[in-house]
């Protein structure tokens, strides 16, 4: 008889794994115990050598579909000892355990708990909470760890007999399910118009809402949905003008894949993310038959959707005939999403018309996740929902170091370095506005808390003196009585991609709207040569001027003007503008004639290498896209463009020297890209042809310094690269000169994944503690 | 490190600049326990006897000279009794100094003397002491004039910049952005000066009416850096925040309209006849009109109140609330 110690680590809490390990230990006729030791389980068994290790084997071959195992390790005990364990019991979780707990993601309601939700006489038959081990919500529900119900917010509904049944029997799927209830004991929803109104089936009174033409809020999982029809332009156009949110795509939801087929193109890797329990937003191209509302995702020719990820989502698509609801993120322009049942009725008036509530607590904001592909790689566009808090391994890293790491400005997440593993947050946003500022500073100290960090020994910020982000790690840094870090963004964007390929060292195009340099100016098409703590700015697209500042980002014709003046008089452009862009301009010539005159005396003037802000220019240049109203806009439609047409028009490209670096010369090629158009070619042709072209320098320029240096990666990093086109024409010119091109794969190309980038900076450069 | 355009922009370049350099190499700097260099108000005090004499010193350059509104005369006299008398002290006297290039055109000279002394009769000030240098014109641009103004405060009367209690109303004398844009836009040719001219006045009046009615907690001039850096310095000095309201901030059609197009944020651009002030809630509406009557002061609005939070506020009627800055010197691009 010989008795073993058998310590697995990973996401092995409230994913049914010490279930799961009794039932393995019956099968074997092992005798023993398992518990919770925080992060790690521990397992301690007597038998023979052989059954041992087979039970050792089966914890990972047979391991429940959602949990992670990272570990398993085995110590043998005392070889002599008299057989000690009468049974195989699971004891109650240590309450003294140290060491930092992963928390499982949320997951989507399995198809066993669905083919409950549908059985005509089962308890839980057209039940919108049904969950057990296997599904249902996790990171949004808890409070605080261990994870048990009482420290989540289902501890206001306590179990009912048949529930605390199934909830105390290991042989049972929701045996310490801490989600699971039923309609006796659980949450419930209702519907709201001012008052709460008295429905038989709240859930099927808001479909027939919805294909009325209402506009409704549904309160669901992590937040609360904005919801309309997508068949009929009108309940779209509304919910537009209530948000002021003209052009903005919105995500949609579809009851099942083959819906999808009748109005999307799904390529099999697409399918296969749609279905995957994370749930997450896939961004489709439309297809030929594409028939919802052109509001929906206007002037684009991809549109995002996703799948059911509730009972809740289930149950609203099995009273209604739509094809896809437009379910959208309920908030105000750049805020959080909104989750209490009080501020969703009060900040919603005059939004929606009726709100379908329920009565749980949604502890822990988390938007739906966003992904594309670009070929058949997939990149997070954001990372949030499904996939948070589950950490990203730092463990090639030699660092003890807690790290926190607080991204950028606008598209925000953080990270949270502990023990070798990087928790980054949830998305949080627009910290320019005060109120995700502040959900900011919450989300730190709950990730904190359920991460067990007491204390922070680096705090990482941008190098950007203005960010918000920039002034609270310095708040932060005196909180923890910790230095600060300042991470340049391209460089942590870089970082970010190595990760993903566990790469020290490689060539980075990374092409973006703005980060701040090194140089105080703003860049966003640099080539980094990234080597780990440290990196060089080896070449970038040419500095051009932007006259205003950041206006230049909403209103493109003003790069356009900026980019032009180099090769043009200002005469010359202001009779083109005059003559051709002049409803481009806000305040028509006069403002033309301003920003001459701004290019012509350096006033208020700031230079920026940004790819962005050239794809803009180009989206101006080409009538796409005269103004901003989202992030992203212009640079989208030029590809959407650029999607109807063929890449048959010469743009020649100039690379030149400036400061001892290769620099693409923009301006040339919005000049030539201009006379082209000048010329009466196709749009969607120059469209296309004009971003091959953007591309082609980039990696002809990656290419130069990958060949001088002897490097041979060249990855893509920054939000330039969720555009398929240039993606993959970047990695045919790099593949085709003999290079291996790297795109983001469990990451995001975009700022959603700079503090990550920035936690792996922080590790590499501050090393080990002491 | 060298002196840059930015060390004297008014942001946080400057006031680091002032506290390394400056601060840290004065060993005396305050007078019988008055306000001293060290708290950067807008001016210093001597308690004497039964009262407070308020000393406050500025240099003037400007380019051009001669603008629309104003000249370097009036904005030297009106910035130093401004200084003073959001102090709250009674403006009294003033020393001025210029140093002037040579080949200076002597009327031009005569224009700016005559501008002060209609300042200085405006507000019952008299110009008591002075110095007059010439300067090889290779040497300096056109003139500089410094000028020192002294007031007068009954003990303890005095308002500082640390002042604000939670609860208190922002009062807001006029529109923003006038001097700075009007000025900017003369100089550099964009043509918005022929509807807009700087608000360059002595304040006093209104500051005067709004003493007389009592409650008044703390006051700024809001120069350089805008209402931004001052409504930030005053609550970062009074260690509470701000909430304000956007719409309430007036902002003249032509300032708006210059700021869309050149990209400048009208709250981040200097005023030269304005005043922001807190008071306590009970007084605001009193005050309001006794500054309304005035002649500067017939827009003047209540534009948010003091708040425990450690921000200044904005609630825009689109955008939510964000969080006004004190500007730095150059912005650069955030927005991606
Ligand atoms: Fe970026
Ligand atoms: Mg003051
Ligand atoms: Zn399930
Ligand atoms: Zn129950």
């Amino acid at each position: 008889m010989k008795k073993a110690r058998i310590l697995v680590q990973g996401i092995v809490q409230g994913v049914g794994f010490r279930p799961n390990v009794y039932r393995i230990a019956k099968a074997l006729g092992i005798n023993g115990y398992v518990r919770n030791l925080g992060n790690v389980v521990e397992i301690v068994v007597e038998g023979n050598e052989k059954d041992i290790m087979t039970f050792s084997n089966d914890l990972k071959l047979k391991k429940p579909p959602i949990s992670k195992i990272d570990s398993v390790k085995i110590e043998w005990l005392d070889e002599d000892s008299s057989p000690e364990f009468n049974g195989f019991q699971i004891l109650e979780s240590s309450s003294n355990f140290s060491g930092s707990s992963v928390i499982p993601p949320d997951v989507a309601t399995c198809d066993r708990c669905m083919e409950e939700v549908m059985l005509a006489g089962d308890r839980r038959y057209l039940y919108p909470f049904t969950a057990c081990t296997d599904c249902g919500p996790r990171f949004t529900v808890i409070n605080a760890i261990p994870y048990d119900r009482d420290r989540t917010s289902m501890e206001e509904f306590p179990l009912c007999p048949d529930c605390l049944d199934e909830y105390q029997d290991p042989e049972d799927r929701r045996y310490h399910a801490e989600a699971t209830c039923c309609p006796v004991c659980g949450p419930e929803v209702f519907l709201y118009r001012e008052d709460r109104i008295e429905s038989e089936n709240p859930i099927k009174e808001a479909a027939q809402l919805l294909d009325e033409g209402n506009v409704l809020a549904i309160k669901g999982i992590g937040g609360t949905h904005l919801v309309a029809s997508t068949t009929d332009d009108l309940p779209v156009i509304k919910l537009r003008e209530r948000l002021g949110r003209m052009n903005q795509p919105f995500a949609c939801m579809s009851p099942d894949v083959s819906t999808i087929y009748s109005f999307a193109e799904v390529a099999d890797y697409e399918e296969k993310a749609l279905l995957s329990r994370n749930r997450p937003i896939v961004v489709l191209k439309k297809n030929v038959d594409y028939y919802l509302s052109p509001q929906v995702a206007p002037d684009l020719h991809n549109l995002g959707v996703m799948l059911p990820y509730s009972a809740l989502h289930h149950l609203l698509f099995t009273y209604t005939d739509a094809p896809a609801y437009i379910m959208t993120s309920a908030n105000m322009p750049g805020e959080p999403m909104l989750t209490q049942n009080q501020d969703i009725i009060n900040k919603l008036d005059g939004v929606a018309d009726y709100y379908l509530l329920h009565n749980r607590e949604i502890v822990n904001r988390c938007d739906d996740s966003v992904v594309r592909f670009r070929g058949g790689d997939m990149a997070f566009i954001r990372r949030s929902r499904g996939y948070v808090p589950e950490p990203y391994d730092f463990s090639n890293i030699n660092t003890d170091l807690n790290v926190l790491a607080l991204g950028p400005e606008i598209d925000v997440t953080f990270s949270l370095l502990k023990e070798g593993k990087c928790y980054v947050s949830q998305h949080i946003g627009d910290t320019t506005k005060y109120e995700t500022f502040l959900y900011l500073q919450r989300a730190i100290d709950h990730m904190m808390g359920i991460t067990r960090a007491q204390n922070i020994d680096v705090v990482v910020c941008d190098l950007h003196p203005q960010f918000f982000t920039t002034k609270l790690a310095h708040e932060l840094g005196e909180k923890f009585n910790c230095p600060v870090l300042k991470v340049q963004h391209h460089h942590a964007h870089a970082a970010a991609l190595s990760l993903d390929w566990e790469l020290d060292e490689f060539i980075c195009i990374a092409a973006d709207g703005v980060g701040y340099g090194a140089d105080g100016s703003a860049w966003g098409g640099e080539i980094i040569h990234y080597h780990g703590a440290e990196y060089d700015r080896v070449a970038s697209l040419m500095p051009q001027e932007m006259p205003g500042g950041d206006l230049t980002t909403r209103y493109p014709a003003r790069m356009m003007m900026g980019m032009l003046h180099p090769l043009y008089s200002t005469e010359e452009i202001v009779d083109l503008m005059k003559t051709h862009y002049l409803d481009y301009f806000p305040h028509r010539l006069k403002e033309i004639e301003i920003i001459a005159t701004q290019l012509e005396k350096n006033f208020n003037l700031t230079k920026t290498t940004s790819t962005g802000r050239v794809l803009d220019a180009l989206a101006a240049c080409l009538k796409i896209c005269g103004e901003r109203t989202y992030e992203g806009e212009c640079a989208m439609k030029l590809e959407s463009t650029a999607y109807q047409g063929e890449d048959t028009l010469e743009i020649p490209l100039k690379i030149t020297r400036k400061e001892g670096m290769n620099v693409l010369n923009t301006s040339q090629l919005i000049s030539s890209v201009l006379k082209k158009k000048m010329d009466g070619m196709p749009l969607e042709d120059l469209a296309c042809s004009a971003q091959k072209a953007v591309s082609r320098g980039l990696a002809e320029l990656a290419i130069k310094v990958a060949s001088k240096k002897g490097v041979d990666t060249i990855g893509g990093s920054g939000g330039v690269f969720y555009n398929e086109a240039i993606s993959m024409t970047i990695k045919e010119v790099v593949e085709d000169a003999g290079y291996n091109f790297i795109q983001h794969k469990n990451s995001c190309a975009g700022d959603g994944s700079v503090s990550l980038g920035q936690a792996m900076v922080a590790a590499l450069k501050c090393g080990k503690q002491s | 490190m060298k002196i840059g355009m930015s060390h004297g922009a008014g942001g946080e370049i400057m006031q680091g600049l002032i506290s390394d350099i400056i601060l840290d190499n004065i060993k005396n700097k305050t007078v019988n326990g008055g306000v001293g260099l060290a708290d950067l108000d807008d001016g210093a005090t001597i308690p004497l006897g039964e009262n407070e004499i308020v000393i406050s010193t500025d240099s003037h350059t400007i380019d051009p000279l001669f603008f629309p509104g104003g000249d370097i005369g009036r904005i030297s006299m009106a910035g130093t009794v401004n200084d003073v008398s959001v102090m709250g002290a009674r403006p009294l006297a003033i020393a001025n100094a210029m140093v002037i290039s040579e080949g200076f055109d002597v009327d031009e000279l005569e224009r700016i003397i005559k501008s002060m002394d209609e300042v200085c009769q405006e507000t019952g000030v008299a110009i008591v002491t002075g110095d007059t240098k010439v300067m090889e014109n290779d040497k300096l641009d056109k003139m500089i004039i410094s000028t020192t103004g002294i007031g007068i405060a009954p003990k303890g009367a005095i308002t500082r910049d640390s002042g604000l209690e939670v609860g208190d109303k922002i009062i807001l004398t006029g529109s923003v952005g006038d001097h700075g844009i009007s000025l900017m836009s003369y100089r550099e040719g964009f043509g918005f000066e022929t509807d807009l001219k700087s608000d360059v006045a002595p304040v006093w009046g209104m500051v005067e009416a709004a003493l007389d009615i009592g409650g008044v907690h703390a006051m700024k001039d809001p120069t350089r850096g805008g209402i931004a850096n001052a409504l930030n310095e005053l609550a970062s000095k009074s260690g509470v925040g701000m909430f304000l309201d956007d719409e309430k901030i007036p902002v003249k059609r032509e300032v708006h309209a210059a700021s869309e197009m050149l990209g400048i944020d009208p709250y981040e651009v200097a005023n030269e006849g304005k005043v922001v002030m807190g008071v306590a809630p009970e007084k605001a509406d009193e005050i309001l009109e006794a500054i309304r009557k005035n002649k500067y002061g017939g827009e003047a609005q209540i534009i948010g109140e003091v708040t425990t939070d450690k921000h200044v506020i904005l609630e825009t009627s689109l955008g939510g609330k964000r969080i006004l800055e004190a500007p730095i010197a150059d912005p650069v691009p955030r927005v991606c």
